[in-house]
């Protein structure tokens, strides 16, 4: 053991200099054994958000530079307004691939962010037909598929794909709403993307087992 | 028996933890031992397996429900792993097969890092005995548990209940307001890394002195001298508007009976106005036990208790979507909930092991990660460790405290997570 003769105090700790006066420490004992470490030893790390703080930093200029450009030259902010959706969606693809969660999990959130990135697009470039009366549904008709072919392999664990199975088949009910207010030019594949929805979520009520049933209390407890 | 479909609504104080929690607050607390031996990873993993279905409010996951979170059962396999250089540091339970506690190795060291959402640190030690315990047996060793270890005692519900429900009395609710303390300010570590001094003292000494000279209890005594080392280390206490408030939790459980493995603690606080200049240790210790002997009365902690689950009672909070309760635990965290307290100190008291584990068992561990300056106090066979974690470079209120220890002719040995040359990385 060590020892500081100013503050007299022990050290069980292989220090050279006391942490309180900053002395130099002594052995207590004539032949001695330094003490040891207790604890791992801390190494440089590097910054790992720096890159998607460089990413980030990337997008917001050039979108800031798209949008001066479109608005000095007197264009409507078409252009730029595709540049901005663009690097929102890799920011948000980079954040969910990043992001400590399942794999699964993440496959339907870059499925959704893919389908209402696309409307966004449909949007800036005026013609928004083509992702909602495609992209959108088959989006989540492709999550729905997902997360059902996931329950039956995984039936031990399908709670863990419960509340997003319930999310997504609510949201796969506003294609059909969609339709029927007249914002599709092709109806068929919002109308398969409501049915199946509609399906899966008679399903999920009307044919409860006592493990669903608790499932439910669990998730909507109040 | 192993069950495999339970599950918990999260207690009162472990609400907040999961919207809250990140790198710089991970809410996470140490418990380690040190044993004789190099610790075999295996054997430990074996151990942790074996004793975990005895535990049903460890071998749980966090899952979200629409309104609040919940624990649901988890039948993974648990993995332990290499203690990291980090102390508490923040993990996501997704990287940890979802559970929300961690069990490291290193050298001679067993350590269970717990996410306070889970339990206290009484339902930690009662894990970490447990743990040790089956390590031992699973190398061969013969340890009588003479009834001191959990896992060999029957399973019991009440070790599952919400003691905060249970003791809950809308009569007693009564408004809680906090004003904002004083914070300790300076210079972090990089890395998140925080600062680790043990204090190792006798405690028949440190006894002597508390009760003899002081007449006071080994918690009033650190509270008063932590508070008195502020306020001689500090340059901007006195003439601050805010008061030094330093926040002890207590264990509940011999206040109600209480056997649980969950959360049941409660902050208590010593509170030191700053327009004071006058102040001496022994009026600081006078202020800090007529405020202890004040709030540890059973009515008073009930009223406290009821007014917190009062909150999570309210019908407007309950219906309001988990989403928006996790925005608004966050906004409202970053608001008051830090800005309440300067520091903390917890005493875990005296660590009860059977004969045949103290043998083999040399030291032990106990830290609180927290902003400014965490506090904690664990004595075992004849010494207490009196141990202070701190991400401030600033190590002034660390040495006058032990200074004023030495000057009560305490004898203590330090140990220390510092190394020279960390200065270069940290």
């Amino acid at each position: 053991m060590k020892y500081c003769k100013t503050c007299n105090v022990h050290y069980d700790a292989p220090l050279e200099h006391c942490l309180l006066c900053n002395g130099e420490l002594e052995y207590t004992e004539e032949i001695a054994d330094e003490p040891a470490y207790k604890f791992k030893i801390i190494t440089k790390k590097s910054s790992s958000r720096f890159w998607y703080r460089f990413f980030f930093f990337l997008a917001v200029v050039s979108t800031a530079i798209t949008i001066y450009l479109d608005y000095m030259d007197g264009l409507s902010l078409s252009w730029s307004l595709i540049v901005a959706i663009t690097n929102l969606y890799a920011v948000l693809i980079f954040r969910t691939l990043s992001a400590a969660s399942q794999w699964s999990a993440k496959v339907m959130k870059i499925l959704m962010i893919t389908a209402v990135g696309t409307i966004l697009i449909g949007f800036a470039i005026g013609d928004y037909s083509w992702s909602i009366d495609y992209i959108f549904p088959f989006a989540i008709i492709g999550n729905i598929l997902l997360i059902s072919i996931l329950t039956l392999v995984n039936k031990k664990h399908w709670y863990d794909y419960f509340a997003s199975l319930i999310i997504i088949t609510i949201i796969g009910l506003l294609p059909g709403l969609l339709d029927l207010l007249k914002f599709t030019t092709v109806s068929w594949p919002s109308f398969v993307c409501f049915s199946y929805s509609s399906i899966t979520l008679l399903a999920i009520v009307f044919l409860p087992s006592k493990s669903s049933r608790e499932e439910f209390k669990r998730r909507f407890h109040v | 028996m192993k069950k495999e479909k339970y599950w918990y609504k999260l207690d009162n104080a472990g609400k907040i933890f999961p919207a809250v929690s990140k790198d710089d607050r991970s809410n996470v607390f140490r418990l380690s031992f040190y044993i004789d031996e190099i610790v075999d990873k295996d054997i430990l993993e074996l151990a942790v397996n074996k004793v975990l279905p005895r535990f049903e409010t460890f071998a749980v996951q966090l899952k979200n429900g629409l309104f609040w979170n919940y624990f649901g059962a988890n039948t993974h396999q648990f993995r332990v792993e290499e203690e990291p250089a980090v102390l508490c540091e923040y993990f996501k339970p997704v990287k940890n097969y979802g559970f929300l506690f961690k069990v490291y190795y290193l050298d001679n060291k067993i350590t269970l890092e717990t996410f306070h959402a889970l339990t206290d640190g009484s339902g930690a030690l009662a894990f970490l005995k447990s743990v040790t315990y089956h390590y031992f047996k699973l190398r061969g060793f013969k340890i009588e548990h003479e009834n001191k270890i959990l896992s060999e005692k029957p399973y019991s519900k009440k070790e599952s209940e919400d003691n905060f429900i249970s003791n809950y009395d809308k009569d007693k609710r009564r408004n809680l307001q906090e004003e904002k303390a004083y914070k300790l300010s300076g210079e972090s570590f990089n890395h998140h890394w925080v600062m680790f001094v043990k204090a190792k003292v006798d405690t028949k000494q440190l006894i002597q002195v508390v009760k003899t000279k002081y007449k006071a209890t080994i918690t009033q005594y650190v509270t008063a001298l932590l508070a008195y080392c502020i306020y001689k280390e500090t340059v901007d206490f006195v003439s601050n508007k805010k008061p030094l408030k330093i926040f002890v939790p207590v264990n509940l459980r011999p206040y109600f009976d209480s056997v649980t493995l969950r959360n049941f603690s409660l902050y208590i606080k010593a509170s030191y106005p700053s327009h004071r200049n006058d102040y001496t240790f022994e009026n600081m210790l006078e202020m800090t036990k007529e405020q202890f002997v004040d709030q540890l009365d059973k009515d008073k902690l009930q009223s406290r208790i009821s007014s917190l689950v009062g909150y999570e009672k309210n019908p407007i909070i309950r219906i309001l979507p988990l989403v928006l309760k996790t925005i608004a635990f966050k906004i409202g965290y970053y608001v008051l909930g830090d800005s309440i307290s300067s520091c903390s100190i917890s005493n875990l008291g005296i660590v009860d092991l059977p004969k045949d584990m103290m043998e083999k068992i040399s030291d032990v561990d106990f830290a609180n990660s927290g902003y400014g300056l965490a506090m904690t106090l664990i004595s075992m066979g004849s010494f207490t460790n009196i141990i202070m974690t701190s991400p401030l470079k600033d190590l002034s209120i660390i040495n006058q405290m032990i200074s004023l220890m030495v000057k009560e002719g305490i004898d203590v040995t330090i140990d220390t997570n510092y190394k020279e040359g960390y200065d270069e990385i940290l």
